[in-house]
């Protein structure tokens, strides 16, 4: 059994695109790995990051890995739902509605709460 | 507290989304591309001095880019300061 006392609590900032490196895949890959070692992951989208969760990516074409699709399997691995800097959001009129999988906007305050209640913090 | 790591020109959204981000007690660490920021009487040098956060420069870096004799009112500091820091702060963001 996991050890609760050596959990540590990992947010995942994410502020690229999902196509233009591979820095999108590579982050959820961290947060899929950590998840699945039974570690408390939270993600939080910022900048470009935002575009990740835009509806209707149709990748068969492009022959690269759905990122929406990825997204939207998160709750299998108990990432119920994700964070978005609202004002990134704002920037691209995203609709977080219709986001792959349930995100919570915060604005900046609560941002930086989000930050000093992980133990780790990774930027992708 | 946090340690963010900024290794971007002051054009682009990862120095505007940085600073958006960085909380009081937090540290900036300048580095790679991210010492062009602090340039004294440049815009992006005047949002650093205000940001709140303590503010460091690797120094092998500002040197390369040939900026540093243009820093403001920043800490310059080595590889070993730079281990300091990661020390001192529990969590480290890093912005590229």
């Amino acid at each position: 059994m996991l050890d609760a006392s050596k959990t540590k609590s990992l947010l995942v900032v994410i502020r690229h695109s999902p196509y233009g490196s591979s820095l999108a895949r590579a982050s959820l890959d961290v947060a899929l790995s950590a998840a699945a070692f039974g570690q408390p992951v939270d993600l939080l989208f910022s900048g470009d990051g935002v575009l990740q969760l835009l509806q209707g990516q149709q990748t068969d074409a492009a022959g690269v890995k759905n990122i929406e699709r990825l997204l939207a399997s998160l709750p299998l691995y108990d990432i119920e739902q994700v964070y978005v800097d609202a004002e990134a959001a704002a920037r691209y009129k995203l609709e977080l509605a219709s986001a792959p999988l349930p995100a919570l906007a915060l604005d900046r305050a609560a941002i930086g709460e989000l930050l000093q209640r992980h133990d780790h913090v990774l930027g992708f | 507290m946090t340690l963010h790591t900024l290794n971007c020109s002051p054009g682009s959204s990862a120095f505007a989304d940085c600073l958006r981000f960085i909380a009081p007690g937090d540290a900036l660490l300048l580095m790679g591309d991210g010492v062009y920021c602090a340039m004294e009487d440049t815009g992006s040098g005047r949002e650093l001095q205000a940001c709140g956060a303590a503010l460091y420069v690797l120094g092998n870096d500002a040197a390369a880019a040939g900026v540093l004799a243009r820093i403001g009112d920043i800490t310059v500091i080595d590889m070993d300061g730079f281990v300091s820091l990661s020390e001192q702060f529990p969590r480290q963001l890093a912005w590229y």
